[in-house]
């Protein structure tokens, strides 16, 4: 399958829950499938942290990340669905982010306004007016897109007939924020960030944020995939990508955190993290997960994955449990998942027909 | 009387009901389309997991042996053990901490004492009868009893049996499953409530 993106202009202003406002703005979209007469077979599938709208299909010979459910045929059948996804606000691949200009046609640089998942639904749900889509049959995302996928079924409860919530949890817990701390505290002290106007000294600060994306990385994998896949296992003298590294897993990391620097923005790295960290939908609930649920008419799934050490199958649990106190029909699905906290990236097991089960209620 | 109609007459009309080992989502299925509950199965087995997801019943992913609190505070009206209480690997603990998720609890149980059950041990052979179908090297049942064995436990835990059927072969109740559950009840159904 062949896809391509739209950007969407919106000229209204957002008002974010920062108090500030952004005077405009544009999503990179990209849908699969088409929209029914009746406009009742929408689907809107959320991003995690660093992904982007390129969910489905080849583009420019790559693979939406996960292709594997979505397209003809797939668990998300674009035959029946029409499926939106969309690059979230101060990301980097094509909608208004930190690289984007601002009204006055200087770049935003650091002074990006600071950004909630609140606000990504708003902006998601002006998407939807301009698209005349009313309600979304499935709302769902995996890790920060799942938590994303939460807050629309909270926020806008008439719009969200089923959500499906994966490998994510209803806040990010005090190690969460300490890892990205870290990993913003590595790109900061990068000689080339000057305080995020790098693009002004004609300078990128890929070091720091390589090396950030190194350490995010390992918190993605489990410790038992990377035994079984890396082990102690020495590093072929010939592939090396430099004369310090002797272990595989060394040069692994090494590749992934070089690839991923040079197609991420530092400024994007660093306000999607604090995205994430300030992710809780239960502050304008006193504080109270079951009374932030009360609103909810979504039908809820919650996928966890055992071998997930950033959202544990306890942290599923925990939304669970809101969800059953507040009366909301609530399934829970555990799986054991190979690949860590990116297990929810990965077709395997029961998984993907959980989902489809789900959505379409039938087996 | 089926069971199933029986045990719908014991759970009220919108009732929070969750069924600890739900199987595939049949009984819960029927209690929403006749009392309107709002159900909550638990099951460990993912391909029943899936089944109830097509009947678009609620279905928690659980080890009833080692969740049962979990589920504490969550305000259920009914807890269902239905022929499921057998399998644990701790069935006393399972009963004294199902009361405190729950107001009350349904709990059925094969009685081993019936008289089939007898006649085939007699016979030299692990029975095999309606309520008891798997052969014994593909069981899950793991803690057997009998109807006696049961409600002495009930009593030894401080438990109230609210109300009983003893059902006979046919899924009914009959002049001598009543008379002589032991002999000859091959299911107990309990509605069962804290003393």
């Amino acid at each position: 399958m062949q896809t391509s993106n739209k950007l969407y202009k919106f000229k209204e202003e957002l008002p974010l829950t920062s108090g500030q406002t952004l005077d405009g703005f544009e999503l990179m979209v990209e849908c699969y499938g088409n929209l029914n007469q009746e406009k009742n077979n929408a689907i809107l599938l959320n991003h995690a942290f660093s992904g982007s709208h390129h969910a489905a299909g080849e583009h420019n010979g790559t693979l939406g990340w996960w292709d594997d459910f979505v397209g003809p045929n797939k668990i998300l059948d674009t035959n029946k669905f029409f499926i939106v996804s969309a690059n979230n606000i101060g990301s980097c691949f094509g909608s208004s982010g930190p690289i984007s200009l601002d009204k006055n046609g200087k770049r935003y640089n650091a002074d990006f306004p600071e950004i909630s998942v609140k606000d990504w639904v708003q902006a998601q749900k002006l998407l939807a007016d301009k698209l005349k889509i009313q309600t979304w049959k499935l709302v769902v995302g995996g890790s920060l897109g799942g938590m994303q996928s939460l807050q629309w079924a909270i926020d806008f409860p008439d719009m969200v007939e089923k959500v499906a919530i994966i490998a994510a949890a209803a806040t990010v817990d005090s190690q969460n924020i300490a890892l990205n701390e870290v990993e913003r505290e590595v790109i900061r002290k990068d000689s080339y960030f000057y305080n995020g106007n790098y693009y002004e000294h004609g300078k990128v600060p890929t070091k720091g944020l390589k090396a950030a994306r190194m350490l995010g990385h390992i918190t993605y994998l489990s410790a038992q995939n990377m035994e079984q896949r890396f082990g102690r296992k020495l590093q072929d003298q010939q592939t090396k990508l430099d004369d310090t590294i002797n272990f595989e897993v060394e040069n692994y990391l090494q590749y992934q955190g070089g690839k991923f620097a040079d197609v991420f923005d530092a400024n994007s790295y660093i306000l999607l993290t604090k995205v994430m960290d300030g992710f809780d939908p239960s502050a304008e609930y006193d504080n109270n997960l079951v009374k932030t649920f009360k609103n909810i008419s979504a039908e809820m799934l919650i996928i966890s994955f055992a071998s997930d050490w950033m959202f544990p199958p306890a942290r599923g649990k925990e939304m669970l449990k809101a969800a059953i106190k507040a009366n909301k029909k609530c399934s829970f699905v555990e799986f054991e998942g190979a690949y860590g906290h990116d297990s929810f990236l990965y077709a395997e097991d029961n998984y993907p027909d959980t989902i489809s089960t789900f959505l379409e209620g039938k087996l | 009387m089926i069971l199933e109609a029986l045990i719908q007459n014991w759970v009220p009309q919108y009732a929070k009901v969750i069924d600890l080992g739900c199987g595939d989502g049949t009984l819960l299925e029927s209690l929403h389309q006749l009392k309107s509950i709002n159900p909550y199965g638990v099951e460990i087995d993912q391909k029943k997991i899936l089944s109830c997801l097509s009947k678009n019943i609620p279905v928690i992913q659980a080890d009833i042996d080692e969740s049962i609190r979990d589920f504490e505070g969550l305000d259920f009206d009914i807890a269902i053990l239905a022929s499921s209480i057998q399998c644990l690997r701790h069935p006393d603990k399972a009963l004294s901490n199902i009361l405190s998720i729950a107001k009350k609890c349904i709990v059925t149980v094969p009685n081993f004492a019936h008289w089939q059950c007898r006649l085939q041990l007699s016979q030299g052979k692990m029975p095999v009868t309606n309520d008891l179908p798997a052969p014994w090297y593909a069981t899950d049942n793991i803690h057997l009893c009998t109807i006696k064995d049961f409600e002495m436990l009930c009593i030894k835990l401080g438990l109230q049996i609210d109300q009983k059927k003893y059902l006979g072969t046919a899924s009914s109740e009959t002049f001598l499953s009543t008379r002589f559950p032991n002999l000859f009840a091959s299911l107990g159904v309990y509605l069962i409530g804290s003393k």
